[in-house]
Formats: structure tokens, sequence, C-alpha cells
């Protein structure tokens, strides 16, 4: 049985990958606790390792780790094993959680499913956590958590650098913004060889957003001349067309392409990231570091490719790097 | 001395405005010239791209306008040519951002510095066309050998003619085909001279190496084999004042025309 440390994310009932990252992202904003070791229901969900792995990127961006995966698909299985994620089959869970749930007379309920009943705010969880906190809160309220519900802050001809003072360069050539670099070799086929990277280990003195109720999720594309702002966090389950801009004084996840300008730590946290599954943008701003697409590597067509290299920045020694993101 | 300001106009869309900027901007500073473009379709820049250079965009002309940094910041140096600029427009706003007192303000400050200013005006006869054309001096309107293209450039004129301080304004005729205006499908160039009366700075035929290069992001006139890319070097020089006989653009299509041409051309050799 799973204890404190362990946080039980129910996913059995969505069905496509969109629904699991957003069951999974309101489910880790409602916890609002980092250092947890999540536990995936899968069910007969089939996820691929590009999928999978970023899930764990999600996961590990709320500071949290995913410890657990139970599902009962085998290949779902072998990719999980293979990424040295601890499986369990949902069975051997289901005697033991029942004799349990019985005990503490305590009935699990599913995940909203549906994007509009997430969007009005109807999110259930299966808390395997603090059940008696819980059961206290299941006896004064009804079973419904409620969430305010987020308006995308989309804005056209939105109020820019009004409060800041405009960003002086280092050097006055503007020529002189700098290549960001790829830390690995792209070359590399993706299963074998995974880089070891502790890049969570590094002290920050300047942490990222950790007050969760910060981050503004967008469920669709930004296309070219949308701005989106943001005082926290960013999610955004879509691509990012080239022409969009996303600022944020946090981090930036992006569930899809990447191709606009992103700004994470806007405008002085070097700390912040940016990850997406495909990290193509034009230019990347991390806190007051700057950096450009290298000439020529554009990806104009999409090449629809099952194999996403999920990735991130971050600033290493001044300059902007990209990392693989590895199991860790 | 303080440089031109040449706006490139048009009207009506999809005639090669932007190209055109892109590839005049680019010879002229080929032959030594400090050039620099400026994009005025605020809200959907493209000129940036073919230019290959939108990945160093950090500041635009909004922001200048607004005072958020130096004009001298938001100008992006080419990538191969140090004597050629870019301000770029901003994407995410629209043309009402700027006004025309600004645009000239700006026209004025660069002039003292370049060249030659090119400014890239959008398409239509709205603000942003006013804009683009406030702090001109000279013209360029490009039109096709099409009946609606011509008689936008023609309204261009008109306008352009009331405008105060512009003294000078030329034609350019892009995407003309030889073959359908020998087969008479296609108005000559000699027919649109004569409806517009308007004198001419070049002529440009079709070129598929334009497609090629508006992807890649570098303009055709670093292409030596394009045919446009010398039409486009011929305009330049004749921007420049000197005199250029206009580009045989008749492609021979069948094996005796091309013979025919090369011993015509071997006969005008020995002429001289």
């Amino acid at each position: 049985m799973y204890d404190n440390e362990y946080f039980v994310v129910d996913m059995a009932s969505c069905s496509t990958t969109g629904e699991i990252i957003n069951s999974l992202s309101l489910a880790l904003e409602t916890m609002n606790r980092s250092g947890k070791k999540i536990v995936l229901k899968l069910n007969d969900i089939y996820l691929n390792q590009s999928q999978l792995l970023s899930l764990q990127s999600l996961i590990t961006s709320w500071g949290c780790t995913l410890d657990t995966v139970e599902t009962i698909n085998r290949d779902t299985r072998a990719i999980a094993e293979n990424m040295n994620i601890f499986v369990q089959h949902p069975l051997e869970f289901s005697q033991d959680s029942s004799q349990h749930s019985m005990s503490s007379d305590f009935k699990p309920f599913n995940m909203a499913t549906k994007p509009s009943d997430i969007a009005s705010g109807i999110n259930s969880l299966h808390f395997e956590a603090n059940l008696e906190a819980i059961q206290k809160e299941l006896d004064e309220k009804p079973a419904i958590i409620t969430r305010p519900k987020i308006e995308p802050e989309i804005t056209p001809t939105p109020p820019i650098f009004e409060e800041e003072p405009p960003l002086e360069f280092k050097n006055v050539e503007k020529n002189s913004i700098g290549v960001y670099k790829k830390a690995y070799d792209e070359n590399e086929i993706l299963c074998d060889n995974w880089e070891e990277v502790d890049f969570y280990e590094t002290p920050v003195d300047d942490p990222v957003i950790s007050d969760t109720k910060k981050t503004t999720y967008i469920n669709h594309t930004l296309r070219s001349g949308q701005i989106l702002e943001s005082d926290g966090n960013v999610v955004v389950i879509g691509d990012c067309h080239p022409g969009s801009e996303i600022r944020a004084k946090g981090d930036i996840t992006v569930w899809g392409v990447l191709s606009g300008v992103a700004h994470a730590g806007f405008s002085s946290n070097i700390n912040a990231r940016v990850r997406a599954l495909k990290l193509n943008a034009v230019q990347l701003r991390i806190g007051s570091c700057y950096s450009r697409r290298p000439d020529g590597t554009n990806i104009p067509y999409i090449i629809k490719s099952s194999i996403f290299t999920p990735e991130e920045a971050r600033v290493v020694d001044g300059e902007i790097m990209l990392f693989k993101i590895n199991q860790n | 001395m303080a440089g031109s300001v040449i706006v490139i106009t048009s009207g009506k869309g999809g005639v090669g405005k932007t190209t055109t900027s892109a590839n005049i901007g680019t010879a002229l500073a080929h032959m030594g010239k400090k050039v620099v473009l400026i994009d005025t379709d605020i809200g959907l820049r493209n000129l940036d791209l073919l230019l290959g250079l939108e990945n160093r965009i950090v500041y635009t002309i909004v922001d200048v306008v607004e005072q958020r940094c130096k004009l001298k910041q938001a100008l992006v140096k080419d990538k191969k040519n140090p004597n050629l600029c870019l301000l770029a427009a901003a994407q995410t706003r629209d043309k009402s951002a700027v006004d025309e007192d600004q645009l000239k303000d700006i026209c004025e400050q660069l002039k003292e510095e370049f060249d030659y200013v090119l400014v890239d005006c959008p398409a239509g006869i709205e603000q942003g066309f006013q804009n683009a054309v406030a702090g001109a001096n000279e013209a360029i309107v490009v039109t096709t050998p099409e009946m609606s293209a011509i008689r936008d450039a023609d309204r261009i004129i008109g306008l352009l003619e009331s405008k105060e301080g512009l003294d000078k304004y030329r034609l350019l005729i892009n995407r003309v085909r030889p073959k359908l205006i020998k087969s008479n499908d296609m108005m000559s160039v000699d027919d649109v001279v004569e409806i517009l009366s308007c004198e001419l700075v070049g002529v440009i035929p079709e070129d598929t190496n334009i497609i090629t290069s508006t992807n890649k992001g570098d303009p055709v006139v670093n292409d030596e084999n394009s045919l446009a890319g010398k039409a486009y070097l011929n305009v330049a020089k004749r921007i420049m004042g000197e005199e250029v006989p206009l580009l045989d653009i008749d492609e021979p299509q069948t094996l005796i025309e091309k013979i025919k041409k090369f011993i015509a051309d071997k006969m005008k050799g020995l002429k001289k």
C-alpha cells in the first residue's frame, strides 16, 4: 500500500493523451505540494516512450517524481520498465486497496474526463494520501473540488514592458545574440545511452514559481501574433507557431512543437526553464539571457514522427543550452 | 549628403513588394551602399523571413516608436552583408501602433546614416500605406502585367502624385512571362507603361528561383544563375543613377530558336 509520500493519480478513464495531460496537470495543481512520489494508474492505456517521458517531465516540473506506473498494458509496462520506473499490476494493488478502502470506508471516484467538465470546474481526484483528512472534508462538503475557471490571457495588444525598464543589452551590437546549443548529440538513437545530467541537483537561489495556482493552462494552439503573458508558469497543450510569443515569470512547458519566441523567467530569473516536445524556437530567452536558433536549422514542415525528443532549455554559465529530458 | 528614402508599394497584394524590397536592398548593399530596410507591414511581417533574419529580431519598429529601445538597437544586421540592416515590424500588433509622423521621424534619422532607406509598404491604401509613404521622397510602384494589378497601381500613382515631398515615382513590372506575351496572352511591358504613363525602373521575369529563395531566406540576387536576380541587380544600378539597358528576358524555347539567338548575339558582337 502507498503511504503519505505517494500521490495516486487515476488515469483509467482517459482516452486521449490530451485528456491524460489535462487530468495530470489538474491533479498536480490541486495537490500543491512538491517532493511527492507520483503513482500513475494507467489501466489499459498504451503510451509510447516519448509520451511517457513527457508525462515524466511534466511531473518533474512540479517538483515531484514519477515513481510507479500501474498498468495492465504489456507495451506500456515494458517501456516503463525500460525507463527504470517501478511497474505494478493493478490487480495486485486492487486487492490491497479494496481492503484498505473498506476499512477506511473510502470510495474512490473517477477523474473527470471531458474537457468541458474540467473547464466548468468539476474536478474529482482519487486520493490515497491523506485519507483521514479527505474523509473529514467529504463529510463536510460534497465531493467536488471546485476551481475558478482559467481564462487564457491572450491579448492581441497587450501592455508590455510597462513597469519594467527597457532591457539593455550587455553588448551594443544587436547581431551578437548567441546561438543556443544542444548539450547532446542529435544523431544519437533515442532509446540507447541516455545522458546522465543531474541538473536538478544544483541548488537554486532564485526558485521558479512554486505557487501552483499561478499556472496558466492553454488548451489550444498559439498562432502567429498571439502573446501569452503570465505572472506564473505556463503550460500550453498544443503547438506554438512561429510569430507567437510566450512571456512568463516562471517556467514554460509546451506539450507540442515550440516554434515561436519563448521568454521564461521574465525578466530576471535565470533559473527558469523552457520545455517542449520539440524545441524549434526562433528565440529562447531565459531571464536576461537571449539566444537565437542557429541559421538553417528551421523545420518548416514538421516531419510527423513518433520519436519526439522532449527537450529542456536552461542557462548554463550564462548561455542557454538544450538538454534532452531524461529520467532522474 | 543625406540618403534617399524609397517606398516600395503596389496597392494590390501578392505582386512582390516584399521580394522586391529584399532584393533591391541586398543588391544595393552588394554595390557598397549602406542600406536599411524598413518593414511597415505591422502584424503581417514577412521581410525578415525573406532575408533569413527572423531569429535575430529582438526589438521592432513599435518598440522604437514607443521608446522602449533606441533606433540603433532595433536595427538587425544582415548575415552576409554588413552594409544591410533591417528594421523589423512587430508581429503582435497592428498598423495603428505607428503613425505617419513617427515613421517620418524614423526615416529622417536613418537618412543621415544610410545611403538608401527602403520602406516596404503593406497592401492597401489605409493607415499602413499612409505611414509607409509619409517619409519617402521617392517611390517604386510594383505591378504585374494583369489588369487588376494595373488598376491598383494607377490608383496608387494618383495618391503618390498628390503627396507632398515625394518627387519621383517609377514603375517596376514584376512576374513577366515572355512566352505568354509572345502568344498575346499577356500584356507586354510597353502596353503597361503606356497605360500607366510612368517611367520604368525595371522588368523582372517570372522565376521559380524566387520560391526557393523565399523559403530559404536568401534573396535571389545572391544567386548568379537566376534571371530574376540579374534583373534586380539592374534595377539597383538604375536606382543608383546608372543607365542600364533592359535585360533580355526572352528565353529561347526550342533548339532552333536557341541557335538563332546564339548567332544573333554573335553578330551583334562582331558589329561592335
